[in-house]
């Protein structure tokens, strides 16, 4: 009878204890799906200081484990052979990966956050921040891109095409040349038919690259070896439907080997999950680095010294460091550590008080503007209204909460400092760029702008629209409802969160209450990408970015703030996430990128910031740089920095983004 | 009951232990009305300001001026804009743009500084000089003008209808203000946090709750350990064995563990500081339970409790009567160590970012979790943190020499 009631007993626990790890566990169902939306690795790293955020839950898949044994093999194998074979030729014997020489090497931080996944130019979850992100500022150090966008000064310059490209009379077509000296890492030459398969490719396979240009590129035609011919999708009117996209589609995706791509097509049979999964070790690159070294703690790149990039026609050298190495490291904190500590040189991650480390801990680091805001912004993180929530869909609701919001303490405090003020930069749909703030008037939307921290002149405009505390509890009634809402942001998105305390406060100061909700990224994520439905409750005002700086810009970020297209898709990565429907507005953005008068340009941009300042469907709260870029000058030297005398000049982009990449070439030992 | 307080205090360690506590609670009290300011209210603009006097400047412009012929004033304003590394890193820049080093004398201000003014260009780059090196001179460069000059400052206002600058007075150098007559100073003596609020007041509200989240948890946890541990240990039986079931269920999974996951599915929404206590109590009560039921099971064959049984008292007023008071000594001093550890706790969860929500009240964790988002310990803002560990370290220390001065009163063993 005992040894019984023994048994059940143990039967009884072993239920409860998994009574209980169920119950704990089913609260986040969510986090197992997420590697499948974050089609959006761009604004990841442009995303605040968002530690522990996305990128790092991508699902690394079991090869991993395999992979650093493979690779220290390989350097080895792969000896210097001329020409023809496979020849990445590394002539010294090859430096253990975890003693690299240190006056070789440059070292990273806030880029890569969890391990690799994958090398697979053709797949947009590969988590290799070091290597692949084709964004409007696309990743060059070891998949290149026919041309190289330079954020400051506007314009594309050749890499791997020969010369500026050219529109035909009708902008319908571009075409442009390749460069007769590009070859890859085995020695053949880089030809207009590789470009041709690369976009045949991504369309067979429907990959994201596809999926975001297909219905505004009609086809990539090779029309001979060194010629490439784009082919804009027509309208109706036979006009292209959008050249800007057209453009920028020069300037962001990757040429890749049309052999190596028929290899891996071989190798997944066709299926486009299998191609898209494939973690492509052996992928064909024509950049200066590729791997050398990756697991779970860093991820190091090695220079290819057959690049062909030492031709005249380009950079005429090598690029400076032997490896470019990234510790993947914890958080923020951890990172900040060692940059410290001169462990790390090229900073991309938010260092708060930035300026502390070189005022008082007197270290040799440096922003690219040596005074606040450090940076230059690109990137405008907005508050969002849900214009669903009751009361938000009356304009002076909307427009009294932005006239409260305290945005200097939001700068100081929340972006210490790392951010220009609105006074510097008034508010509009423009980033702080100067060639950005010369597409649109300043003093014909002057009237609209509004300080902040203004709460007498909010309350006035609550009190004349009406909406008032009839019932003396304190707070204002809409239509008999008490006007109380949410303000959220993702959970550890320090400054995000910092910021929406702040506009927490500004709301009981008019008798609007606001009360703070910070979900985790993987709920809020999924939440607030949903534009098929209305927001859920607790979504009343909430973050997201905007678009930063590139070749569309600024048109793609007005259209991602504004844009009704982006109402009821069940998974909107791009934005206008609180649904703001203006017909307006959706007919300049349409207009935009087929005007080409400067003039009329400026007159529809103007038009777009006045409907923006007076609509207030969105807020932006501070501006924020593409990328950070703190440097720590105790091996290197000759980072670019403001008035640093390039030509064209180096844009902040951790000299591995865009033109940035030329900075690498201009590197130097501090003690040689 | 007298000779038992008598007994307690002379207690040494409960008596310290005591007045540490009692004092941590009366500054809770009375803090609050001597200062009442909110405390998330955010005052400064810009993040962890230094502890210190701020004394307004605008103020003490208009405040009534005093002169001071102190010797060493000018020696100390130079000194604390040009310091002795300053003019090292001057005689280097001098001496790497071609000048000879026996001409410059880095302890000749006047001269080091004619020389510096002639010779600096912000635009040389000399060699084996970083960007970093660059901006330290024109930092440097920057501050070190007009620090000779003994001219007044001139406070002058720009007239609203000519838009000229109009001089309203001078500032001489020898001129001081009594800062009692200024009209606004904010004393923060522990300087600001990551949102500029102030730590001091700050910290005194999040003591008080962190001191409640520890009430509220350590009550739950005691009472349902107490209940548990009686009934199980009086009862016996299959009582007992269901009941201690239960427990060792819990003792084996770690009650932290269990805390995170429960936090973490209740979601941030609905953590406020009370349901935090009441999860960390509801996940601490076993080692409380087990430990009454052993001594439980040791009174109830005592004679006067079979007495009792004999004169057919309900179990209830058996273990209320002849049970509870033997064991109350033992309850005390549990409850205050859960007391303790549910202030601990409460910590823990919020460095982990698991803590109640932001907005709604401080606590010595949340305060803690903000201090490292924002790195407070790597800047070195010890104003941020180290009062806090403090303060968590005072509590907790204060209650564990209260536990044991009782120890020492209730337990014969340990008896002198």
């Amino acid at each position: 009878m005992k040894h019984k009631n023994r048994l059940f007993f143990v039967l009884l626990g072993v239920l409860l204890a998994l009574a209980l790890t169920l119950g704990a566990c089913g609260s986040t169902p969510t986090e197992e799906e997420e590697p499948a939306d974050v089609a959006v690795p761009a604004e990841e790293e442009a995303a605040p200081a968002e530690e522990e955020a996305a990128p790092v839950e991508e699902a690394a898949p079991a090869e991993e484990e395999a992979a650093p044994a493979e690779e220290e093999a390989a350097p080895a194998e792969e000896e210097a052979a001329p020409v023809e074979e496979e020849a990445a030729p590394v002539e010294e014997t090859a430096a253990d990966p975890n003693s690299l020489p240190r006056n070789e090497t440059l070292y990273f931080n806030g880029q890569q956050w969890g391990s690799v996944v994958g090398w697979n130019p053709y797949s947009n979850s590969n988590n290799n921040a070091m290597a692949i992100a084709q964004q409007d500022n696309a990743r060059v150090t070891m998949f290149e891109t026919p041309y190289l966008y330079n954020m400051l000064d506007g314009q594309m310059y050749p890499l791997l095409a020969d010369g500026a490209f050219a529109w035909n009379d009708a902008r319908t077509e571009i075409t442009f040349s390749i460069n007769p000296a590009a070859h890859w890492n085995d020695g053949t030459p880089v030809t207009a038919e590789d470009v041709a398969y690369t976009w045949a490719t991504h369309v067979k396979y429907n990959t994201p690259t596809a999926a975001g240009n297909i219905d505004y590129i009609e086809n990539v035609v090779a029309v001979d070896a060194q010629t490439v011919l784009v082919q804009a999708k027509l309208n109706d009117e036979g006009a292209a439907v959008n050249p800007l996209i057209v453009e920028a589609f020069l300037s962001s995706n990757y040429v890749i080997q049309k052999a190596w791509t028929e290899t891996l097509e071989a190798r997944a049979g066709g299926d486009a999950t299998a191609l898209m999964a494939d973690p492509a070790e052996d992928a064909a690159f024509s950049g200066p680095y590729y791997k050398y070294f990756a697991d779970d703690t860093k991820v190091v790149m090695i220079r290819d010294d057959n690049y062909w990039g030492q031709d005249a026609s380009m950079w005429g050298k090598l690029p400076v460091p032997k490896y470019l190495a990234h510790t993947i490291f914890k958080d923020n904190a951890a990172g900040t550590t060692a940059l410290q500590a001169g462990e790390v040189d090229v900073s991309q991650q938010f260092n708060s008080n930035v300026q502390d480390l070189w005022l008082q801990d007197g270290l040799p680091i440096s922003t690219y503007l040596p005074d606040a805001p450090y940076g230059i912004g690109a990137s405008l993180p907005t508050a969002f209204f849900n214009l669903q929530s009751p009361g938000l869909d009356q304009l002076a609701v909307r427009k009294a909460i932005a006239m409260a919001v305290d945005y200097p303490t939001i700068i100081a405090n929340a972006m210490t400092d790392q951010s220009a003020t609105f006074d510097q930069v008034p508010r509009s749909l423009m980033n702080p760029t100067p060639g950005e703030q010369a597409l649109y008037d300043q003093t014909a939307v002057a009237d609209l702008q509004w300080v902040g921290n203004d709460i007498e002149g909010a309350k006035a405009l609550l009190d004349e629209a009406g909406i008032v505390d009839s019932d003396g509890d304190g707070w204002r009634e809409y239509n008999g409802e008490k006007l109380s809402y949410v303000a959220t942001c993702p959970n550890g998105w320090s400054d995000w969160q910092a910021a929406i305390e702040v506009v927490a406060a500004a709301g009981a100061e008019i008798g609007i209450e606001i009360t703070t909700n910070y979900p985790e990224w993987a709920v809020y994520q999924t939440v607030v990408t949903k534009s098929d439905a209305p927001l859920p409750e607790g979504y009343d005002i909430f973050m997201m970015w905007s678009d930063g700086a590139g070749p569309t810009q600024p048109w793609g970020r007005i259209r991602k703030l504004l844009s009704s297209e982006f109402i009821g898709m069940a998974s909107n990565w791009n934005g206008n996430w609180g649904q703001y429907a203006n017909a307006d507005a959706d007919a300049l953005i349409q207009a935009i990128p087929n005007e080409t008068d400067p003039a009329v340009l400026q007159e529809m941009y103007t038009e777009l910031v006045r409907i923006y300042l007076s609509d207030i469907p969105s807020f932006t709260l501070m501006y924020r740089p593409q990328s950070f870029h703190t440097v720590n000058e105790s091996v290197w030297t000759n980072f670019p920095y403001e008035g640093d005398g390039t030509n064209p000049p180096v844009p902040p982009l951790d000299l591995t983004d865009g033109w940035s990449i030329a900075g690498l070439y201009n590197l130097e030992l501090v003690n040689p | 009951m007298k000779h038992l307080l008598q007994q307690i205090s002379r207690s040494g360690k409960f008596v310290a232990g005591f007045s540490i506590f009692a004092t941590i609670l009366l500054i809770v009290l009375i803090y609050p009305l001597v200062v009442p300011d909110p405390p998330l209210e955010i005052i400064g603009q810009g993040t962890f300001f230094e502890p210190g006097i701020y004394v307004n400047v605008y103020d003490s412009i208009s405040a009534p001026h005093y002169t001071l012929n102190l010797d060493e004033a000018a020696e100390q304003r130079i000194a604390s804009r040009f310091k002795a590394e300053d003019r090292e890193a001057m005689r280097g820049w001098l001496v790497g743009s071609g000048m000879p080093e026996s001409e410059i004398d880095i302890a000749n201000t006047a001269q080091l500084l004619d020389q510096w003014f002639a010779n600096f260009d912000p635009t040389t780059r000399l060699p084996g000089m970083t960007n970093a090196d660059r901006n330290y001179y024109i930092r440097l460069n920057n501050s070190i003008q007009g620090l000779l000059s003994t001219e007044a400052a001139v406070i002058a206002q720009m007239n609203a209808e000519t838009a000229v600058l109009e001089e309203t007075g001078t500032v001489p150098q020898t001129a001081y203000v009594n800062v009692n007559q200024v009209a606004n100073v904010r004393v923060l003596p522990l300087g600001t946090d990551n949102f500029g609020r102030d730590v001091l007041t700050q910290l005194v509200r999040a003591t008080g709750v962190s001191l409640q989240i520890g009430f509220v948890a350590g009550i739950i946890a005691t009472v349902i350990g107490l209940a548990l541990g009686l009934v199980s240990g009086y009862v016996g039986g299959l009582v007992d064995d269901v009941i201690m079931f239960i427990t060792n269920l819990f003792i084996v999974i770690p009650s932290f563990v269990l805390l995170i996951l429960i936090s973490f599915s209740i979601g941030q929404e609905q953590r406020g500081a009370i349901t935090i206590a009441v999860v960390i109590g509801f996940t601490s009560w076993v080692w409380t339970a087990r430990a009454v039921r052993s001594q439980v099971i040791s009174l109830r064959n005592r004679d006067h409790v079979n007495l009792s049984k004999l004169s057919g008292h309900s179990i209830a007023h058996i273990i209320i009567r002849d049970i509870l008071p033997y064991i109350a000594s033992y309850v005390i001093m549990a409850l205050i160590l859960q007391i303790s550890s549910g202030i601990l706790a409460e910590a823990g969860l919020s460095i982990l970012g698991l803590g109640p929500k932001t907005t709604d009240v401080p606590t010595l964790g949340l305060m803690m979790n903000w201090a490292m988002i924002y790195q407070a310990h790597i800047l070195g803002k010890w104003w941020a943190y180290f009062p806090i560990i403090v303060t968590i370290a005072l509590i907790a220390f204060s209650m564990n020499l209260m536990n044991t001065g009782l120890d020492q009163v209730f337990n014969p063993a340990l008896r002198d």
